[in-house]
C-alpha cells in the first residue's frame, strides 16, 4: 500500500520532472531573452507643406548598416500617402460630418471615422513590414500615432551575432 | 509612477498619460456651470412660457425649429467640452536621451517657404510642433491650439475647434430665435404684461440680449479666423501681424478644412495593440558599399566628417533663405570623437536639414548615460511594444527619478548635464563621459546650436522673433568676446543668452537623484516643488551652451576638451542660481574639479567683454528684479503657462524689450480675467487667451533671486562633497 503510494507519487514527481524537462527543452535561452534595444531612430515629421501629416523620407545614417535606402523610403512614403488619405477633404469626410451633425454627433457612437477606418489601415501597413522586413533585420516600426503623430520610431535592436555595435 | 499613473499602467490603455492628476479646482467650473445653466434654463423657461401661443398663433414648426437649433447648440456645446482637443501624449524619455543642455531651446523648420520656430516643450519633452501650443490649464501640448475657453472650460484645438466654431454658429441663431420669437410674444401681449408668461419671456428676452452682443462678437471673430486660417492664439499673439500665415491654404480650403475634414484621431488614451514580434538575430543585413567599410574601419573621423559637413553645408541654403541679416554662425570644427550612432535622440533627425545636434551626438560616446541605456539593455520588457511603457522601472537612475511627474526624465537630463563636467567623479551615476568627452564637442556645440536657432528666423512672419534675433545675434557676438574672459564669468552674462537650452526648460525638482543639479542645489528642489512654475525656468542652465563656447572659443586644445565645458557650467550653474552672485561669477571646487578649472582657460584676452559682462548683469538683476513684481500682477496664475516651458532665452538686452513689449498684453488678462463676458471684438476671443500668451516670456524673464553668501556644501553621490562658494 505505502510502497505503492510512494512509487505512485514518484513516478507522478517523475512526470512532471519529464514536464517540465520537456518543456525546458524546446525554448533555448536565447529564445526566452529578446535582444537589447541598441538605439532608436526617430524619423521626424515633415512640415514643408504645413501641418499635414507627412514623415521625412530622408534615411537615416543609423540605418545604413541595416536597412536599404530604397526600403525605407518606400515605407515612409506609404504611410505619408495613408495619412494624406485620411486627411483628404473629400465628399466623403463631408458627407461624414453632415451625418453627424444630423444626428446631433450620436452616429460616432456606432460608426468609426473615416481618419480612424484609415489609421487602421495604417497600423495593418506597419504591422506587415515589420514581420516581413523589419523584424528580420533587428529593426521595428513603431506606430507614430502612439507618439501622437510626431515621429516614427524605430527601434535598433543589438545584432550579438555579429558582435554588438550598430 | 504618477505620471503614468492616470494613463493606466500595462499596455492595455495608451500610455504615457496626456497629463497627471491635478488637483480638483471648483473654480474652474464656475463658468461652465454658469454657461449651462443659462443655455438650458432660459431655453426651458422660453419653452414653457413663449412657445405655446406661438404654436398656437402662427404654427407648431416655429417650437420645432428653436427645439432643432436648440439641440444642435447643446450637441456642439458638449462636444466642445467634453472632447478632447488634440492632446500629445507626454514624449516618452528615449525620445530625449540627448543631453538637454546641448539642444537649442528653439528649432526652425521651413513651412512654405517661411521659417517657423518650434520651441521645446518642458513639460511635454518634446519640440512643440507648429501651431501647437501648450496650455497652462489643462497642463497639456495641444495640436492646433486655438485658446483655452472657460465657457467651455477645455482648450480648443484640432479636434474640437469645429465643434466649438458651431457652437458659436447655433448659439448666435439660438439667442436670436428666442430673442425675436420673445419680442413677438411681447408686442402681441402689450397688455397684459403683468402675466407670468410675459414676465418670464421678457426676462428671458433680457438674458438673451445680454448675451448676444459678446457672442455675436465672439462668432464674428473666429469666423474672420477661420476664413484667415489662424488660430485665435495666433491672432491674440500677432505672429502674422507684418507676415505671411503659412498655414493657409486660401478662404474655401480653409472653411472646408475646418468644418469638412474628418474628426481627426485621439493621441491619449488609445488602446495599444502590443507588438509581440519576435525579433531575433541574426539579422539581414544590407551589402556594404566600399565607403561604408572604409568608414567602418576608419570610425572616427570620417563618419563625423560626414555628418559635419552635411551638417555644414545644410546649414547654408537655410540661412540665405532667412531673411537675417545677421553674421552666419560660427563654423563648426571637426569633432575628433568615436563616430557615435547618432539614432538616439528624437531631435537628431528633426530638421530637414542636416541637424545641428548630432554633431553635439558625436561625443556622446558608448558612453552614453548609463542610465539610459541600462534601461534599455537591462530591460527587455522594452522589446516588446505594448510594454515599452514601463521602462521607467528598474533602473538606477529611473529610481533617482522624483516623484513629480513632470520631472521624470529631466533628472537624467540634469545629470548629463553635470555628467559632462564631473564625469571622471560620478562613480556610480550619470553619464560616465571621460575627460574627453564632452568638453571640446559641448564648447562647439553651443555654438553651432546657438547659431542655428538664430539663423533659421525669419523676421518676415514672426516678429517677435525680430526682438530674439536681434538678442540672439548679440550673444553670438558676446559670446566670442567673453570667451576671452574668464569662462565662469562668461558664464553668468550668458546665462541670459536668447540661445538657451532645453535643459534650462527642464527645470524640474530633484530630490536625493543623482543629477550633479540637485547635489548642486540640494535645498532648491524643495523650492521649485513649492514655488510655481514661474520660478523654475529661470533656474538658467542657459549659461551651460554659453560656457561651452566659451571654452570651444579659446582655442580649447583637444587635450583637455573638457575643460570649456565643465567648470564653465558648474560655476555658472552655481552663479545663476544664486542671483546676487552674479556679478561674482567664481565658484571653487574640491581639488579635482579645482585641477579643471585651472587646465580650463588660456587667459582671456579681451578687455571689451568685460564692459559688456557687466552691462548683461546689470540687465539681468533688472529684468530678474521686474520679475516677482509681473508675477503678481498675474492673477491666480490660472492663465499662465507653467514657466517650466519659457527658459531665460532672451539677451539681457532682447529680454528687455521683450518684457517691454509684452508688458502691456501681459496686464490685459488681468482685468478680462476678472470673469464675466470677455467682451470686444478682435480681442474678445483672444481675451481669455491672451493671458497665456504675453505671460510666457515674461515669465521667462523671472530668475530665482537667491542671496547667498559664503560656501554651500553639496554631498555627491560617491560621498564627495563639494563646496562651492556663493
Amino acid at each position: 500500500g505505502r510502497s505503492f503510494n510512494a512509487s505512485l507519487l514518484s513516478s507522478f514527481n517523475i512526470g512532471i520532472t519529464g514536464l517540465c524537462f520537456k518543456k525546458v527543452k524546446t525554448h533555448s535561452l536565447q529564445d526566452l531573452r529578446q535582444p537589447a534595444v541598441s538605439s532608436k531612430v526617430f524619423v521626424q515629421r515633415d512640415y514643408n507643406s504645413g501641418t499635414i501629416s507627412k514623415f521625412q523620407t530622408k534615411f537615416p545614417s543609423e540605418l545604413e548598416s541595416r536597412l536599404d535606402k530604397q526600403q525605407f523610403e518606400e515605407t515612409i512614403q506609404t504611410l505619408n500617402n495613408l495619412y494624406a488619405e485620411a486627411e483628404k477633404l473629400g465628399g466623403k469626410s463631408y458627407l461624414e460630418g453632415c451625418l453627424a451633425c444630423l444626428t446631433a454627433y450620436t452616429i460616432f457612437l456606432c460608426m468609426e471615422t473615416h481618419y480612424e477606418k484609415v489609421l487602421k489601415k495604417i497600423s495593418r501597413y506597419i504591422k506587415d513590414q515589420n514581420e516581413k522586413i523589419y523584424a528580420p533585420r533587428g529593426l521595428l516600426l513603431t506606430d507614430p500615432i502612439e507618439r501622437g503623430l510626431r515621429v516614427v520610431e524605430i527601434t535598433i535592436f543589438e545584432d550579438r551575432s555579429i558582435g554588438s555595435g550598430r | 509612477m504618477p505620471g503614468f499613473s492616470s494613463g493606466g499602467v500595462g499596455g492595455g490603455v495608451g500610455v504615457p498619460a496626456s497629463a497627471p492628476p491635478r488637483p480638483f479646482r471648483p473654480s474652474r467650473y464656475v463658468p461652465v456651470s454658469a454657461a449651462t445653466t443659462f443655455l438650458v434654463g432660459s431655453t426651458s423657461l422660453f419653452f414653457c412660457f413663449t412657445c405655446p401661443w406661438l404654436s398656437e398663433y402662427f404654427s407648431c414648426v416655429i417650437p420645432i425649429y428653436v427645439a432643432v437649433i436648440f439641440l444642435f447648440t447643446l450637441a456642439n456645446f458638449s462636444m466642445a467640452t467634453f472632447m478632447d482637443p488634440g492632446v500629445f501624449p507626454r514624449a516618452e524619455e528615449d525620445e530625449d536621451k540627448e543631453d538637454d543642455f546641448r539642444a537649442p531651446l528653439y528649432k526652425t523648420v521651413e513651412i512654405k517657404g517661411i521659417q517657423v520656430r518650434m520651441k521645446w516643450c518642458a513639460t511635454c519633452r518634446f519640440y512643440r510642433p507648429p501651431r501647437c501650443s501648450h496650455c497652462s490649464v489643462c497642463d497639456n501640448c495641444v495640436e492646433d491650439f486655438d485658446h483655452h475657453c472657460p465657457w467651455v472650460n477645455n482648450c480648443i484645438g484640432r479636434r474640437n475647434y469645429r465643434h466649438f466654431f458651431l457652437f458659436l454658429l447655433s448659439l448666435t441663431t439660438h439667442i436670436m430665435n428666442v430673442f425675436g420669437f420673445g419680442l413677438v410674444y411681447v408686442l402681441h401681449h402689450r397688455q397684459q404684461l403683468d402675466t407670468p408668461h410675459a414676465v418670464v419671456t421678457m426676462v428671458v428676452m433680457c438674458v438673451a440680449g445680454l448675451f448676444f452682443f459678446p457672442v455675436a462678437g465672439l462668432t464674428g471673430f473666429h469666423m474672420v479666423l477661420v476664413a484667415r486660417g489662424r488660430t485665435t492664439n495666433e491672432q491674440v499673439t500677432g505672429k502674422f501681424r507684418g507676415g505671411v500665415n503659412p498655414f493657409t491654404n486660401g478662404c474655401t480650403r480653409n472653411i472646408s478644412h475646418v468644418l469638412c475634414s474628418s474628426q481627426a484621431p485621439r493621441y491619449v488614451g488609445r488602446s495599444r495593440s502590443p507588438q509581440a514580434l519576435d525579433v531575433q538575430p541574426p539579422f539581414l543585413r544590407p551589402p556594404l558599399t566600399e565607403a561604408q567599410l572604409e568608414a567602418k574601419v576608419l570610425d572616427n573621423g570620417i563618419q563625423n566628417d560626414r555628418h559635419s559637413t552635411r551638417s555644414k553645408s545644410s546649414l547654408d541654403p537655410t540661412e540665405s533663405q532667412s531673411a537675417d541679416a545677421e553674421p552666419p554662425p560660427p563654423p563648426k570644427p571637426e569633432l575628433r570623437y568615436p563616430g557615435l550612432p547618432r539614432a538616439d535622440t528624437e531631435e537628431s533627425s528633426l530638421l530637414t536639414e542636416g541637424p545641428t545636434t548630432p554633431s553635439m551626438y558625436k561625443y556622446r560616446p558608448a558612453f552614453s548615460s548609463p542610465g539610459r541605456n541600462h534601461t534599455a539593455l537591462t530591460h527587455p520588457s522594452k522589446m516588446i511594444r505594448g510594454d515599452s511603457l514601463d521602462s521607467p522601472s528598474p533602473s538606477i537612475l529611473q529610481s533617482s527619478r522624483q516623484p513629480s511627474y513632470r520631472s521624470e526624465p529631466s533628472s537624467l537630463d540634469g545629470t548629463t548635464v553635470v555628467g559632462g563636467g564631473v564625469g571622471a567623479r560620478r562613480g556610480g551615476g550619470d553619464r560616465g563621459e571621460g575627460p574627453g568627452g564632452p568638453g571640446g564637442a559641448a564648447g562647439v556645440i553651443p555654438g553651432g546650436m546657438s547659431g542655428y536657432s538664430l539663423a533659421g528666423r525669419s523676421h518676415t512672419s514672426y516678429p517677435s522673433s525680430l526682438v530674439l534675433s536681434t538678442g540672439g545675434s548679440h550673444s553670438s557676438s558676446l559670446r566670442s568676446a567673453l570667451a576671452a574672459n574668464n569662462p565662469l564669468s562668461t558664464l553668468q552674462s550668458e546665462g541670459t543668452t536668447d540661445t538657451s537650452y532645453k535643459s534650462l526648460a527642464n527645470q524640474t525638482p530633484r530630490n536625493g537623484s543623482l543629477s550633479y543639479d540637485s547635489l548642486l542645489t540640494p535645498s532648491e528642489s524643495p523650492e521649485f516643488e513649492s514655488a510655481a512654475h514661474e520660478l523654475s525656468p529661470q533656474k538658467p542652465r542657459a549659461v551651460f551652451p554659453s560656457a561651452g563656447a566659451a571654452g570651444q572659443r579659446e582655442g580649447v586644445s583637444p587635450g583637455s576638451p573638457l575643460q570649456g565645458y565643465t567648470s564653465p557650467f558648474l560655476s555658472a550653474q552655481i552663479a545663476q542660481q544664486r542671483e546676487g552672485q552674479l556679478l561674482q561669477g567664481s565658484a571653487t571646487f574640491s581639488s579635482p574639479h579645482r585641477a579643471y578649472l585651472r587646465a580650463v582657460s588660456p587667459p582671456p584676452p579681451s578687455a571689451s567683454g568685460a564692459p559688456e559682462i557687466q552691462h548683461l548683469l546689470q540687465a539681468n538683476h533688472n529684468s530678474s528684479s521686474r520679475g516677482p513684481r509681473n508675477l503678481s500682477s498675474s492673477p491666480g496664475g490660472r492663465s499662465l503657462e507653467p514657466p517650466v516651458s519659457p527658459p531665460p532665452r532672451g539677451l539681457s538686452l532682447g529680454k528687455s524689450q521683450y518684457h517691454v513689449g509684452e508688458a502691456g498684453p501681459q496686464h490685459r488678462p488681468p482685468r478680462a480675467s476678472g470673469g464675466g463676458l470677455v467682451v470686444g471684438g478682435g480681442g474678445a476671443g483672444g481675451g481669455q487667451q491672451a493671458a497665456q500668451y504675453p505671460s510666457r516670456p515674461v515669465l521667462a524673464n523671472h530668475t530665482p533671486t537667491k542671496s547667498g553668501g559664503g560656501v554651500k556644501k553639496v554631498t555627491g553621490v560617491g560621498g564627495t562633497t563639494y563646496e562651492i562658494s556663493v
